[in-house]
């Protein structure tokens, strides 16, 4: 083989550093988004660790949560949103679940809720009891007592909300949650979907980390955002294309080994004392809630 | 007499315009290690599908122990024999390990077959000591390193206990220890009947476990069909199809020609 002469000549030495330029910021939030989102899916650290939660039987441990998920999207006083409070933390702290691993996955949605609700804040939304008057030319637009609450009460539901599902799936395998949901009268053909969604969601977002990887120990020049912009569009067909590819391939590995549309599982074990225990309790603090309502 | 496993006559089977596979005649017999041999693109991947029943011919016939094999024919009780006689390793782990678990994995094939659960259990059980998986019980597949899921991808097509196995590159991207471990394991499964059909361009594989290959050329039609030996022998073919090639090494400051398949035969060199 003969090798044109450029290819044969090393680099001698390192060049000194001019200031090298930040990536490009479309591919710099790719790959932060795809990062920090693998690290919200992937609680299975957290879910074998040694805890309250951890020791209840799937099927239990979700229909528990969504009794409390239901009683706080019911309860309209302070007595009630202060004890579910208390259990979220209570569970929490039992089933050895840090703050930073709440945090980092209830955070996103109290922001996103926060910015929703703003607009209740004013009087134009939520007429009442001015508390801060600000004058818009000749208009006068006020934060009212009433439209605080208002905002207040939805932003801690939904982040109370969010914060039991979170503790779900901080306390609970993948497996486990699957198995759990096929032991529930949940459509089995939910449950499969459900499954494929979270497999894919995986599989793609290490295929993304992996390409701007590539591409980034390929590049020099962290240049232009033209250039950035292109790449970006032809990443995505490349997505498009290559998660249709898998689509079809693991469709046909599941077909190769006798599945025929509906995922037969083995049945669980039955419940136990302490999961009639817990289940028990969920729906008590559930009826309490009901009946304070 | 030997049971007929596979019949195939002008069978061609193209994606959309594109042809992948033209006019193919094979007959495979029970207890056969047959190689399927050829370049990259030559239609190797899409045969072992064709004989999976994943795909159908888009032109000829195609017999699985002595039935058609079409998109209605391939249903109800038929579907169920055939799956439960035929394996089929996949080239890429990541996309045939897609269960939450490797026991899952691995029961997941016999539990779709309607094999009792406490079947299923001892099976998945047995299997996992037999390659030494059962520290892995709990862990997602796509955690794995590649030898491990390599051989999860294996373990879970074994636990049907197939008659018949179709594996398509099974070498490939594989270490040396887990490349050995495999042929071992493929070795002893050839003492008990099983069928062995292997997509590979690896020589050593061919060699060592199939006595019989069918090459595939790069217009993807059967070029030849024949023992193993003699097939090795025919250097010119092997050329011509591009399994192996020729260039110059350099051994202290002689220079001579070798072949060389793509995968196989590098190492002694390096
Ligand atoms: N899903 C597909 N869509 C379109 N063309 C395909 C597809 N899969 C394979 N091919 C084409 O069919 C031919 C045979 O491919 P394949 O059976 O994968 O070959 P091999 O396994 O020998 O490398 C190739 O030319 C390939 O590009
Ligand atoms: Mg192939």
């Amino acid at each position: 083989m003969n090798l044109p002469e450029w290819l044969k000549v090393s680099v001698p030495a390192l060049t000194p550093e001019r200031g090298v330029k930040e990536p490009g910021f479309i591919k710099k939030n790719l790959e932060e988004i795809a990062s920090l989102m693998r690290w919200m899916m992937d609680t299975e650290e957290s879910a074998g660790r040694r805890g309250l939660l951890q020791t209840f039987d799937p099927r239990a441990r979700i229909l528990g949560i969504l009794f409390l998920v239901v009683a706080t999207a019911v309860t309209g006083n302070t007595i009630g949103f202060v004890s579910i409070m208390i259990i979220i933390l209570l569970l929490s702290y039992l089933s050895s679940v840090g703050i930073t691993d709440m945090v980092g996955r209830v955070l996103p949605s109290f922001v996103f809720t926060g910015v929703m609700v703003l607009p209740a804040l004013l009087s134009i939304v939520t007429p009442g009891t001015h508390i801060l008057t600000i004058m818009i030319g000749t208009k006068e637009i006020g934060i009212t007592y009433e439209g605080l609450r208002t905002a207040g009460t939805l932003l801690v539901r939904v982040t109370m909300m969010v914060s039991l599902v979170a503790l779900l799936l901080l306390t609970t395998r993948q497996a486990d949650l699957f198995t759990g949901l096929r032991g529930l009268p949940v459509p089995a053909f939910l449950v499969t979907a459900l499954f494929m969604a979270f497999r894919y969601i995986f599989i793609l977002l290490r295929m993304a980390e992996d390409v701007n990887l590539a591409r980034r120990s390929r590049t020099i020049d962290h240049g232009l955002l033209r250039d950035t912009q292109g790449w970006f569009a032809s990443r995505i067909a490349f997505f498009v294309e290559r998660s249709m590819k898998m689509a079809e391939d693991i469709s046909m590995a599941m077909c190769s080994r006798g599945f025929t549309g509906e995922i037969k599982g083995m049945d669980m074990d039955g419940m136990k004392r302490r999961d009639y225990l817990w289940l028990g309790g969920t729906s008590f603090v559930f009826f309490i809630i009901l009946g304070l309502y | 007499m030997t049971r007929e496993i596979y019949r195939l006559e002008g069978v061609s089977y193209s994606y959309g315009r594109y042809p992948a596979l033209r006019d193919v005649d094979l007959v495979v017999e029970e207890g056969e290690s047959i190689a399927i041999l050829g370049a990259n693109g030559s239609g190797k991947s899409t045969l072992l599908k064709l004989l999976d029943g994943l795909i159908f011919p888009t032109e000829g016939t195609l017999l699985a122990f002595g039935r058609p094999v079409t998109e209605e024919n391939l249903s109800g009780g038929f579907l169920a024999e055939f799956r439960k006689r035929i394996g089929f390793v996949f080239h890429e782990p990541d996309v045939q390990l897609f269960c939450p678990t490797v026991f899952d994995e691995l029961s997941f094939g016999p539990l779709q077959l309607d094999l009792p659960v406490e079947e299923v259990k001892k099976r998945v059980s047995d299997l996992m000591g037999m390659l030494g998986l059962h520290s892995l019980r709990d862990r997602p597949p796509y955690t794995l390193s590649s030898g491990e899921k390599k051989k999860v991808a294996l373990a879970s097509v074994l636990t049907v206990n197939p008659d018949v196995l179709l594996m398509d590159e099974p070498t490939n991207g594989l270490d040396p220890r887990t490349q050995v471990w495999l042929f071992e394991l493929i070795e002893a499964l050839r003492g008990f009947n099983k069928t062995f059909i292997i997509a590979t361009h690896d020589l050593s594989l061919v060699e060592d476990l199939t006595d019989r290959v069918v090459l595939l050329d790069e217009a993807h039609r059967v070029v030849a069909d024949g023992d193993t030996v003699d097939i090795l022998r025919d250097k010119d073919l092997l050329l011509r199809t591009n399994i192996i090639h020729e260039h110059p090494h350099r051994h202290g400051d002689v220079v001579h020609i070798h072949s060389h398949g793509p995968y196989a035969g590098h190492d002694e060199h390096e």
